[in-house]
C-alpha cells in the first residue's frame, strides 16, 4: 500500500505565492494563515488507500507560538552579538528545553493530523525524553563525537516509536550497529570528494593569476565542489537512515518499507537548488511537490493482516509553541 | 438541492462509510448503509476550499464526512467572505502572475525602506552601553591579531585627537566616541568604527595622509557609522533578513541552506554598502561646516585603494564598500 500525491506544482505554486504575499502584506501575522493553508494542501492531496490525510491545526495556535518564537530568535541573536560569552546560557538553556520542545512540537503536529478521521498522537512524556536528551549532548562531548550515530538511531527510534494511530502504537527497534556503518560510508563520501575539490582547485586557481577578472570563480569552483559533496553525504545519510528507520518499524498488522536512493535524492536537492536560485525562489513550490511525490513514491505500508484502528480517549489541544521554537532554531524533528 | 457524495468517518474507528447527503431546508440528512443521521446545517463546521483539496465537514458529536465535490459543498455553506477571496486568487493564474509582481515589488520597499528605517528606529532606542562589551572584545581581539600600540609621538596624537574633537563640536549631534592610535602593519591605512563608539586609527593612514585634512575626513567617515548606529542596525537588519529569507525558503529540504545562505549575504552586503553611503554623506556634512574642501575625502580613499593590497575581485553586489569611483564622484575629487 503505497501513499500517493495527487496535487500539482501549478496548483501548489497559486496557494504559495497568495501566502506569500499576503505573509508580506501582513508584516508576518498572515504566516500562521498561510503554513494552515500550505499543510492542509499537502496533507489533503496525499492519499493512501484511497482516503486523504487531513491537517487541522489552529491557525491562532500557531500564530501565538510564532510570536513568542521570533521574539525568542531576536533576543538570542542581539544578545549573543553583544555579550559574546552569552552563548554558553543560551546554549545550556537550549540543552536543557530540548525534551520539552521536542516533545510538545512532535504532540501538536500529530494531534493535528489525521487520516480516515482518526487522529495521530505523540503520547510520550517529556520525562521519557529526559534521559536521551540530556545526556546525551554530555555522551557526545566526552567521546569526541563518537557518540553520535548512536544518539541517531536512539533519537530515531524515540520519535517513531512514541507515534501513535489513533490508540494503536508504532514500535521501532534501529540496530545501532549499522547506524555506525552509514555514517562511516557518508564520512568517506566527504573526505573522497574533498580530495578531488582540492585537487580541482589546484588546477583551476592558477587561472587566476592568467585571468584576474575570474578571480572570483577560482574561489567559488572548490566551494561548489565541496557543496556538492556535502549534499551527497548529506542525501546518502537521509536515504540510508530514513530506509533503516523505516524498515525496522511496525504496528498492529503492518510493517513499514522504505526505498529511498541516495543518488535520487542528491539529485533532487542539487536540482532543487539550482533552479530556486535562478528562478530568485519561485521554484520553492515545484521542489517542496517533487520532493514530497519522490520521498512518497518510496515509502509502503505492508499490511497483514486487516485492523480496525480506533481513537485514543480523549485527546485534547495542546499549544504551538515548542513546534514554532524548534522550526526557528532549526530542530531536527523529522524521520 | 441536489444530493453530495461523501465518505462518513464516525472519528472513534477507522473505516470508511460511504453515504449520500441530502441538504433539505437548513438541516443536512446522512444517509448511508449503515448510517442515518441528520443535523442542522448552522451546527456542522466545513473546512476552508483550498484548490481541489477535499472537504471535510465537521459534525457535532466527534463524526465527520469529506467530499471531494467542492462546488456542491460551497452551495451547501457560504463561506465567509475573506476566504472566498482568498480561494479566488489562488484559483487563478493571471492573478498568480500578478501576486509575483506584487511581491517582488513588496520586498524591494521591505528591503530597500522598510527594514532600515525599522532597524534604524530600533537601534535608536537601544543604548550605545549595551554595546559596550562588545566593542572591549572586537578591539581585544584586534589588538591579539594585525594591530600593535602605536608609534606615533605623544604630542601628535594630542594634536589630532584635539582637531577630531573641535570638528566634533561642530556637528549639532555628535555622538560620544573614544579615539584609538595603532600601528597596523598587516591590515595597512585604514580607520574603523567598532561597536561602543570606538574609532581606531592606523599609523599607517597618518603617514599616507598628505594633509590632516585628509585624516579628518576619514575619522568624519567613522563617526558617521558611530552617529547613525550602524553596527547595532547592522545586527537588527542581519537577524530579520534571516527570517525573512527562511520564511521563503523555509520549507525547503535543509540540504538547500546555502540557497537561503546566498541571499542573505547579498542582502546583507547591500546594506553595508547603505551604511557606507550614509557615512561618507555625515562626513561631506562635518567637513563642509569646518570649511574642509570635500576633495582631501576623495584624494585619500583613492591613495588608499592605490596602496590596499589586492585581494580577489568580487562582483560589486558582494562588496562591502560602494565602488571607488562613486565615492569620488560624490566627494568632488577627480
Amino acid at each position: 500500500m503505497r501513499p500517493e500525491f495527487r496535487g500539482s506544482a501549478a496548483e501548489y505554486f497559486r496557494i504559495w505565492i497568495v501566502n506569500l504575499l499576503f505573509t508580506l502584506l501582513t508584516l508576518g501575522i498572515y504566516s500562521a494563515w498561510a503554513k494552515v493553508r500550505k499543510l492542509r494542501y499537502l496533507y489533503g492531496n496525499t492519499r493512501l488507500d484511497g482516503d486523504s490525510f487531513n491537517y487541522f491545526a489552529s491557525a491562532r495556535a500557531i500564530l501565538k507560538g510564532r510570536v513568542l518564537a521570533v521574539i525568542v530568535f531576536f533576543v538570542y541573536a542581539i544578545v549573543t552579538e553583544l555579550v559574546p560569552d552569552s552563548i554558553w546560557v543560551f546554549l545550556a538553556a537550549g540543552v536543557a528545553l530540548l525534551p520539552l520542545v521536542l516533545v510538545r512540537a512532535l504532540r501538536f503536529n500529530a494531534r493535528n493530523s489525521a487520516w480516515r478521521g482518526l487522529r495521530f498522537d505523540f503520547p510520550a512524556r517529556v520525562r521519557e525524553a529526559l534521559p536521551l536528551y540530556l545526556a546525551m549532548p554530555l555522551l557526545i562531548v566526552v567521546t569526541l563525537g563518537l557518540a553520535f550515530p548512536w544518539f541517531m538511531a536512539r533519537h530515531k527510534q524515540f520519535v517513531i516509536s512514541h507515534h501513535a494511530f489513533g490508540s494503536s502504537p508504532l514500535g521501532c527497534a534501529i540496530p545501532v550497529g549499522k547506524v555506525y556503518g552509514i555514517y562511516f560510508r557518508s564520512g568517506l563520501i566527504i573526505a573522497a570528494m574533498t580530495v578531488v575539490a582540492v585537487l580541482g582547485a589546484m588546477v583551476v586557481s592558477p587561472m587566476a593569476v592568467l585571468v584576474p577578472q575570474a578571480g572570483w570563480l577560482a574561489f567559488l569552483l572548490p566551494v561548489l565542489a565541496i557543496y556538492i559533496a556535502y549534499a551527497f553525504a548529506y542525501a546518502y545519510l537521509q536515504a540510508r537512515l530514513t530506509n533503516l528507520a523505516w524498515d525496522n518499524t511496525y504496528g498492529a498488522g503492518v510493517r513499514f518499507t522504505s526505498t529511498l536512493g541516495a543518488i535520487d535524492l542528491a539529485g533532487l536537492y542539487i536540482s532543487n537548488l539550482l533552479a530556486i536560485v535562478f528562478t530568485l525562489g519561485l521554484a520553492v513550490p515545484w521542489a517542496v511537490v517533487r520532493t514530497l511525490r519522490y520521498r512518497l513514491q518510496n515509502f509502503a505500508m505492508l499490511v497483514s493482516e486487516e485492523t480496525v484502528h480506533e481513537a485514543a480517549p480523549g485527546l485534547v489541544n495542546i499549544g504551538a509553541a515548542g513546534q514554532e521554537l524548534g522550526e526557528i532554531f532549526n530542530v531536527d524533528f523529522g524521520v | 438541492m441536489s444530493t453530495i457524495a461523501a465518505h462518513y468517518f464516525d472519528g472513534k474507528r477507522a473505516l470508511r462509510h460511504p453515504v449520500t447527503l441530502v441538504p433539505t431546508g437548513g438541516r443536512i440528512k446522512i444517509v448511508g448503509r449503515d448510517v442515518d443521521a441528520e443535523f442542522e446545517s448552522s451546527r456542522v463546521r466545513v473546512s476552508t476550499r483550498i484548490a481541489a483539496t477535499p472537504r471535510w465537514i465537521f459534525l457535532p458529536g466527534g463524526g465527520a464526512c469529506v467530499s471531494d465535490d467542492n462546488d456542491a459543498i460551497d452551495r451547501l455553506v457560504r463561506e465567509r467572505p475573506l476566504q472566498r477571496v482568498v480561494h479566488r486568487m489562488e484559483a487563478h493564474p493571471a492573478f498568480a502572475a500578478f501576486a509575483v509582481l506584487l511581491v517582488a515589488a513588496l520586498f524591494w520597499a521591505i528591503v530597500d525602506y522598510g527594514l532600515p528605517y525599522a532597524a534604524a528606529r530600533v537601534a535608536e532606542h537601544i543604548p550605545v552601553e549595551a554595546e559596550d562589551a562588545l566593542g572591549r572584545e572586537a578591539l581585544a581581539g584586534m589588538d591579539q591579531f594585525g594591530l600593535a600600540p602605536s608609534g606615533l609621538p605623544e604630542e601628535r596624537r594630542a594634536e589630532l585627537a584635539a582637531r577630531l574633537g573641535a570638528l566634533a563640536a561642530l556637528a549639532p549631534d555628535a555622538p560620544a566616541y573614544r579615539l584609538e592610535f595603532r600601528s597596523a602593519p598587516i591590515i595597512g591605512a585604514n580607520a574603523f568604527a567598532l561597536p561602543s563608539g570606538i574609532i581606531v586609527l592606523t599609523d599607517e593612514l597618518v603617514a599616507l595622509a598628505q594633509a590632516d585634512e585628509e585624516i579628518l575626513a576619514v575619522l568624519a567617515h567613522e563617526l558617521g557609522h558611530v552617529r547613525h548606529r550602524h553596527i547595532m542596525r547592522r545586527l537588527l537588519e542581519g537577524s530579520a533578513i534571516a527570517l525573512l529569507v527562511a520564511g521563503v525558503t523555509g520549507d525547503v529540504a535543509a540540504a538547500t541552506s546555502l540557497a537561503a545562505a546566498a541571499p542573505t549575504l547579498v542582502l546583507q552586503s547591500k546594506f553595508s554598502r547603505d551604511n557606507e553611503r550614509e557615512a561618507d554623506a555625515y562626513a561631506l556634512g562635518l567637513l563642509r561646516r569646518a570649511g574642509i574642501g570635500p576633495q582631501h575625502f576623495g584624494a585619500i580613499l583613492a591613495r588608499m585603494e592605490a596602496q590596499a593590497p589586492r585581494g580577489p575581485m568580487l562582483p560589486t553586489f558582494l562588496s562591502s564598500h560602494p565602488a571607488t569611483e562613486e565615492r569620488k564622484a560624490l566627494s568632488g575629487g577627480q
